[in-house]
């Protein structure tokens, strides 16, 4: 069977699990193509209007998706972290793609919750096999398999310092080209600052990566730094946030602020209409703010963000953190 | 004499400032911009060469404001520097202490926070442009008052009007509400700036620290209305510096003099004022390579292709070299 998944959200966290998975369930894995203009017209104008724009963006890659293949796999995902949850919206994603895009093709839409614990991740895995008719040996191996390719292929990340960047149309855990060139001790560090699906989307993220490397910047986000140093940093905060997404990105910021690690600048990269980010950059403002040890921006992405000024910012604030270390 | 050229392209007005060896300033011009960008820095620099003596030599030339890739192509500039930073050199070649910059400019308004000469923070106006020049000019329009006495007008009035100023559509509704009660023009005026400047505070410059000395520049600074406004909500001395409409022109000549002197070798890529002279023309056109169809914008000079800009692969614009 072709399962279609589409190259947008936790694509970015999860393909080389899911791609793993269903191959090894003898079934073809079709992606959706990189995010275009079409792709992003299409999930404006059909997903619902109180959705963020990554949603929209999901909304699109279904509709380039959906008449290539006899399947789409849209988990419905809960919480990816023991007593965490992620974003409501992902709850409702596989209801907002079915009530919102006509003729569609089944949906393989299993809950997928680790909230209690670690094992509802195989319960997932399992559930996506009996929709599909495997037996559950099958399944249990193809999980075991798939598990143990995510594993070490966020190792590796974390050790290659390997950013989840596609290029052109080969995904990127395909892609095992070290994108990292060589930075020199001298280059300057800059934390990156964004939901997965925000900052390596090369169309929505008006490709900061690249912008960044190109001035021969060094890009740290936090999926490569090591998970107990998140996790380290996200204690500082008086009160626990229970979103995954944004505790990574506050614990990111506040390892590299408390921590002693060095680092030039700070990038919040947030799209329009994210509630959690919302607060999240209230708080990372606030606590940069508060002692301002390292220079900090907020750039704010929506459908409409003209790249001129997105550029303007961008290189002001490099010439910002450049001229900080000159002083 | 040795001189440096900056050109501020920005969307209402186009400005240029001409800097002798020691940063003083030679000469400017203010001119609008009046969506013909490209005949606009032709007309400056005519008006510049006309006006200049003629052992006057341009040793570096830069370009800032949100037309400065164009203004670079048809002028041929050293440095193509971002309005941000530009406005910052500018500001602290006049006033070496500055630790806020208030700029308000045709379309879009700024706030750079500086701290023992070095900018630590700065925020630009995102998606709205109300309370910025180009609104400003258009109510002073509606109202029937030559823009340049808005200000003065404004000074004189004794109890301002609250006007709505979250959104340039509402603000002036509020305003034709506030006409038809009977307010005097001067109380509205008053009241608008009032307006702006609580928005501006209240978006642009959200959660900075703005510590004195405060330097307001940009087109709208000449607005001394809107100065008032700013050193009654601030509660401080607002600074108008001497060149404050062309301070994009400034810094990006103080960069182009600073990226010279770096370097002695280099030769200025200055085209000369001749540029002024020759056939510009911009022509677009869809790429159909990918469903991203981007606009792509070719810069001619007579049948010579100088630029290309708009694609986002870089397919296009790879292929020349600006």
């Amino acid at each position: 069977m072709r399962i279609g998944i589409p190259r947008a959200l936790f694509y970015y966290l999860y393909y080389p699990f899911w791609k793993t998975f269903f191959e090894a369930l003898g079934h073809q894995v079709i992606l959706s193509n990189p995010t275009n203009k079409k792709i992003l017209k299409d999930g404006l104008e059909l997903a619902v209007d109180d959705a963020c724009l990554p949603v929209k963006v999901f909304h699109g890659h279904v509709v380039d998706l959906k008449d290539k293949v006899d399947a789409l796999y849209i988990p419905r995902i809960i919480s990816i972290e023991p007593k965490e949850f992620i974003c409501p919206k992902f709850l409702g994603l596989p209801d907002m793609i079915k009530s919102s895009i006509p003729d569609l093709p089944p949906i393989i839409d299993s809950d997928l919750s680790i909230y209690k614990n670690k094992r509802g991740f195989y319960e997932h895995a399992k559930s996506i096999g009996t929709k599909l008719g495997h037996t559950e040996k099958l399944t249990a191996r193809a999980f075991r398999t798939a598990l143990k390719k995510l594993n070490s292929y966020k190792k590796s990340q974390i050790i290659e310092e390997r950013l989840p960047l596609d290029s052109g149309q080969k995904s990127f855990f395909e892609d095992y080209q070290s994108k990292n060139q060589n930075y020199g001790e001298s280059a300057l560090k800059v934390l990156l600052l964004g939901h997965p699906y925000n900052i390596y989307d090369n169309y929505i993220s008006m490709n900061i990566i690249g912008k960044l490397q190109r001035y021969g910047v060094k890009v740290i986000t936090p999926e490569i730094i090591p998970t107990q140093n998140l996790s380290a940093g996200s204690r500082y905060l008086n009160k626990k946030l229970f979103w995954t997404l944004g505790k990574n990105l506050i614990g990111s910021a506040y390892y590299y602020m408390d921590g002693g690690q060095p680092i030039d600048g700070i990038i919040h990269l947030a799209s329009f209409g994210c509630g959690p980010d919302s607060i999240v950059g209230e708080l990372l403002e606030r606590k940069i703010a508060r002692s301002r040890p390292v220079p900090f921006i907020r750039i704010n992405i929506d459908e409409h963000s003209g790249e001129e000024g997105f550029n303007t910012r961008l290189e002001a604030f490099l010439d910002l953190i450049e001229g900080g270390s000159r002083r | 004499m040795e001189c440096y050229l900056g050109i501020d392209l920005g969307s209402v007005s186009t400005n240029f400032a001409l800097i002798d060896r020691y940063g003083k300033v030679i000469k400017k011009i203010y001119l609008r911009t009046a969506g013909r960008p490209i005949e606009t820095i032709k007309n400056g620099l005519k008006m510049l060469r006309e006006d200049l003596d003629s052992d006057i030599e341009i040793k570096g030339v830069g370009t800032t404001g949100s037309g400065r890739k164009l203004a670079s192509v048809i002028v041929g500039a050293d440095v193509v520097k971002n309005e941000i930073t530009a406005h910052a050199v500018a500001s602290l070649s006049q006033i070496p202490e500055v630790q806020t910059i208030l700029e308000i400019g045709g379309q879009d308004s700024k706030i750079i926070i500086l701290r023992d000469g070095v900018v630590v923070d700065f925020a630009m106006n995102t998606v709205c442009a109300a309370g910025t020049g180009s609104f400003l000019d258009r109510q002073a329009q509606r109202l029937g008052i030559p823009i340049e006495l808005f200000g003065e007008i404004a000074l004189k009035s004794k109890n301002p009007t609250r006007i709505a100023g979250r959104c340039a559509v509402f603000a002036e509704s509020d305003m034709i509400h506030k006409q038809q009660l009977g307010y005097k023009v001067e109380d509205i005026l008053k009241g608008l700036c009032q307006a702006l400047v609580r928005n501006y505070l209240a978006n642009v410059a959200k959660g900075k620290e703005i510590k004195p000395p405060v330097v307001f520049q940009g087109g709208v600074a000449a607005n001394s209305g809107i100065k008032k406004a700013f050193e009654e909500e601030l509660g401080m001395e607002v600074l108008v510096p001497e060149h404050y409409d062309v301070m994009g022109a400034l810094g990006a000549a103080i960069l182009a003099k600073k990226a010279i002197s770096q370097n002695r070798q280099k030769k200025t890529n200055f085209y000369g004022f001749e540029a002024a002279f020759k056939e510009h023309r911009a022509e677009t056109f869809e790429c159909g390579g990918c469903p991203n169809l981007c606009e792509v914008v070719q810069i001619y000079q007579g049948d010579k292709l100088m630029a290309r800009w708009g694609d986002r692969c870089g397919r296009w614009s790879q292929d020349v070299a600006v």
